[in-house]
């Protein structure tokens, strides 16, 4: 099984310099926080699925569908709660809320997606590389980095160490709420063992390499902005500019609606 | 003579929190260009000798470090691990843990661009070593996508391009075929001869020690010998006694001597005879002959044995799997697997074994074909209900040991199939008792040694009380002495009724315990039938990247497939006595 996040495709937004696309996903989230009105936000989700199909980081949310739908539910609900609308919709829920939780969702799943959209679509060492560029330090990078790498490597042993279980008799899809949740035991204390075993060999083959023997270190990657990137760029910024200004200006709040 | 590249001089350490001293006052120099070849039983203190040659230890793993270790003047105390690994290289045993890049080429500049070779500098290297190593065709490739071979061969390329005097390999092939763990080693052969590179590895399998120019053992720390290879490598019964495996060939010609020593010692002098050419030539040189007749009555009563076994458990009927779209992982496997059946699962790193296995405890399900399982389709049986009949033994055991004590890990499966405590308490009895860890219930697993945790596995297993046992290369990671202890318990278990498969890479292993052998090759059955006749079948063997042990391929030379010395022995005559 692959468990690799990034995406081994030449597609027109895997080809963009990373710096560009770090700059896209910062920029995402101004133009998302600005608005509480879903509307609102139908052009920056337009471009956020626009870039999903073009890079074909869809299939990654694809493998992330159940965690999206709990989120996309437990959202809706927890929104509807925690603001209050003056216009009744049903029962305890009214229209403004109602929206309100819309937007909120939206937010979150967009969110997801763009990260998503940067990590499928850029190497670990052209993102590292890319944010030292932007002034981050090499070793902050480099942690960063370490991080994302680990989640594909915890999942594949989360999967055979699930098969070994079962292969025991251990039955994960039954019993009541407190039953499943003590079911978990068999599986989380093996996945932390080997996950730290695989971590001190990791830490024992960094240093043999030579990590951090030298003040400076080179890149062997070369990072180039090209005539797409500051198109790209150009046009994110004023796409960005925009929605502060209507923002603003008040568009895109809910009026009547009262956050907690 | 000149000055020695590594020089081990009164080196003693200990880990912190442990008493013992896992290296003992060890001294050893190593020359230019020298190749060294380290063996000796699990917990000799192997892998800890090689840690501190880069300076691992004392400052990675802490612990009391005295004496000294010096490559090329630098001491280890003094630099750390980043300043050594221009020196230095060290290759380790898990291939996964040590590759981190997310391209092949990306995986070779990490360590020059640490400190910091120029641009171009790093391409050159990139392009000179994975040339050299044969990766260059998939350069751009993911290393998570390669085989083990190639992963390790990436391993060595990575580490090359720092351009290190020493290299040294912790166990750089046990995870892998028998073809692949020759192209690491004429990698590394290769090396010493271009480069005056100094290498030393640590070897569980004797066979490949035969490349070395030296071999050391060493036990509790303690070097126990260390001399030419043909010296060290002819001594089998120290061998033996160390728990090291002994080459079967000088075995087989030291078992011969023993009945006629003089004839012995004027054919060969001191210098037994080594690898399957030198056994040839030594044998014809003999007046000994294989007795046609008592070779005849050993198949004979072999497939007698065999023709008993008629009651099948699992069949498979074109039985197909697929992962993804492009590649099956499984194409087209038909087999039976008899009740009493005790059969050895072979083929290269990632020709299907595994998933093969899985299939038989309904792990997985096909994706064409069928497979039954005493007669039902795994798939209307599932895999808690399956688990009952078929217990599978996976490779890693800490992919599934969780408990505080050995009595609770065992007592999983029975505890989860709700049986009575009472019950689950002979049930644990028994299995542990089988595995040889009685008396060990209410000892930690995790304090365990690796053979020690491998054998917990098989118990909680065992405990369930299947029909068939699936083990998952249960010899992989042990040393000889360990290995033979947990096949010798594995065949008592087969001798009580139990059907097992088993999936491995060593050929020894399958030579002398398996009744039947499967050859897997890209997803088909490439060869089946009887140990003896699919080791007869050497070149056939060679083309799914395996090969038979060197005893196997000598006594093929001579016309005759025997799986061990001792059987060999029995059937020569013209020795006088």
């Amino acid at each position: 099984m692959n468990a690799e996040i990034y995406l081994d495709n030449n597609s027109f937004i895997h080809r963009l310099d990373p710096r560009t696309k770090i700059t896209i996903f910062l920029l995402t989230f101004i133009a998302i926080l600005l608005f509480e009105d879903p509307l609102w936000m139908m052009p920056v989700t337009f471009f956020i699925l626009l870039q999903l199909v073009i890079s074909g980081s869809i299939h990654n949310l694809r493998r992330i569908r159940y965690i999206l739908i709990v989120l996309t539910i437990s959202s809706l609900v927890l929104w509807n709660l925690f603001s209050k609308g003056i216009t009744p919709l049903f029962w305890i829920f009214k229209v403004e809320s109602f929206y309100f939780s819309i937007a909120r969702t939206l937010l979150m799943t967009l969110m997801i997606s763009a990260g998503m959209i940067l990590i499928s679509t850029t190497r670990n060492e052209e993102l590292v590389l890319g944010m030292i560029r932007m002034g981050m330090p090499y070793r902050v990078g480099f942690a960063i980095s370490t991080a994302l790498r680990l989640v594909p490597t915890i999942a594949s042993s989360t999967q055979t160490i699930s098969q070994a279980q079962r292969s025991r008799g251990l039955d994960l899809d039954s019993g009541s709420l407190v039953e499943r949740v003590r079911k978990f035991l068999p599986l989380l204390v093996p996945v932390f063992i080997s996950t730290i075993r695989n971590t001190n060999i990791f830490g024992m083959a960094l240093e043999s390499k030579g990590f951090g023997a030298r003040e400076k270190r080179t890149f062997y990657l070369k990072l180039e902005m090209k005539k797409a990137d500051y198109l790209v760029l150009a046009f994110a910024i004023l796409f960005v500019a925009a929605s502060i200004t209507f923002s603003i200006m008040g568009y895109g709040q809910i009026a009547g609606l009262t956050r907690f | 003579m000149s000055e020695p590249i590594v020089s081990i001089c009164d080196l003693q350490y200990r880990y912190r929190g442990q008493k013992e001293f896992a290296l003992n006052g060890i001294n050893l120099d190593l020359s230019k260009g020298e190749f060294l070849v380290v063996m000796g039983p699990s917990e000799a203190g192997k892998s800890t000798l090689a840690a501190t040659i880069n300076g691992l230890i004392p400052h990675f793993q802490k612990g009391k470090l005295i004496g000294d270790v010096t490559v090329m003047g630098r001491k280890t105390r003094e630099n750390t691990v980043a300043q050594m690994a221009e020196i230095v290289g060290m290759v380790f045993q898990d291939f996964e843990a040590q590759l981190f890049s997310t391209n092949v080429e990306l995986e070779v500049a990490f360590g020059p661009e640490n400190f910091a070779v120029e641009r171009e500098e790093i391409g050159r290297r990139i392009n000179e070593n994975l040339d050299y190593v044969g990766l260059d065709a998939i350069r751009h490739r993911p290393p998570s996508t390669l085989s083990g071979g190639q992963k390790q061969k990436l391993a060595i390329a990575s580490v090359l391009a720092l351009k290190p005097t020493v290299l040294v390999m912790d166990e750089p092939t046990t995870d892998l075929d028998p073809i692949s763990k020759m192209g690491v080693f004429e990698i590394t052969h290769r090396l010493c001869k271009r480069d005056d590179l100094t290498l030393m590895i640590i070897e569980h399998e004797t066979e490949e020690a035969l490349y070395a120019d030296r071999v050391a053992l060493i036990k509790d720390g303690k070097l126990v010998k260390v001399g030419a290879v043909r010296e060290v490598l002819s001594d089998v019964d120290l061998m033996e006694k160390m728990g090291v495996m002994p080459l079967g060939i000088p075995k087989f010609f030291k078992r011969m001597g023993i009945r006629r020593p003089k004839v012995l010692c004027s054919i060969f002098e001191s210098n037994l005879p080594l690898t399957p050419e030198e056994g040839f030539e030594a044998f014809t040189k003999t007046d000994w002959k294989i007795s046609e007749s008592a070779y005849q009555k050993l198949v004979s009563e072999e497939h007698a044995a065999l023709a008993k076994l008629n009651r099948p458990l699992i069949q498979c009927r074109n039985l197909e799997h697929s992962y993804s779209k492009e590649v099956k992982a499984l194409d087209g496997v038909s087999l039976d697997i008899f009740e009493g059946d005790m059969v050895a699962i072979v083929g290269q790193n990632g020709s299907g074994k595994t998933t093969l296995a899985k299939h038989f405890n309904g792990l997985l399900m096909p994706t064409g074909g069928e497979i039954l399982v005493n007669d039902l389709p795994t798939r209307e049986q599932g895999v808690f209900k399956l688990g009952q009949r078929v217990g599978y033994v996976f490779q890693n055991p800490d992919h599934q040991i969780f408990s505080e004590t050995v009595f609770d890990e065992v007592a999983f499966s029975p505890r989860l199939r709700k049986l009575s405590e009472d019950e689950v308490k002979q049930r644990v009895k028994e299995a542990l008792k089988a595995v040889g860890l009685a008396g060990y219930e209410e000892q930690d697993p995790f304090a365990l040694t690796k053979s020690g945790r491998q054998r917990v596995a098989v118990a909680s297993v065992l405990a369930a009380q299947p029909e068939v046992l699936i083990l998952d290369e249960p010899t992989t990671g042990l040393d000889y002495a360990e290995q033979r202890s947990m096949m010798d318990m594995v065949c008592r278990l087969n001798e009580q009724g139990s059907t097992i498969i088993f999936i491995t890479h060593h050929m020894w292993v399958v030579a002398e315990y398996a009744r039947r052998v499967l050859v897997l090759k890209d997803g088909k059955i490439l060869l089946s039938g009887a140990t003896r006749d699919v080791f007869s079948h050497g070149d056939e063997l060679r083309d799914s990247s395996l090969r038979p042990p060197h005893f196997v391929e000598f006594s093929n030379r001579l016309g005759h497939t025997f799986l061990t010395p001792e059987e060999m022995s029995n059937c020569i005559e013209g020795v006088q006595d």
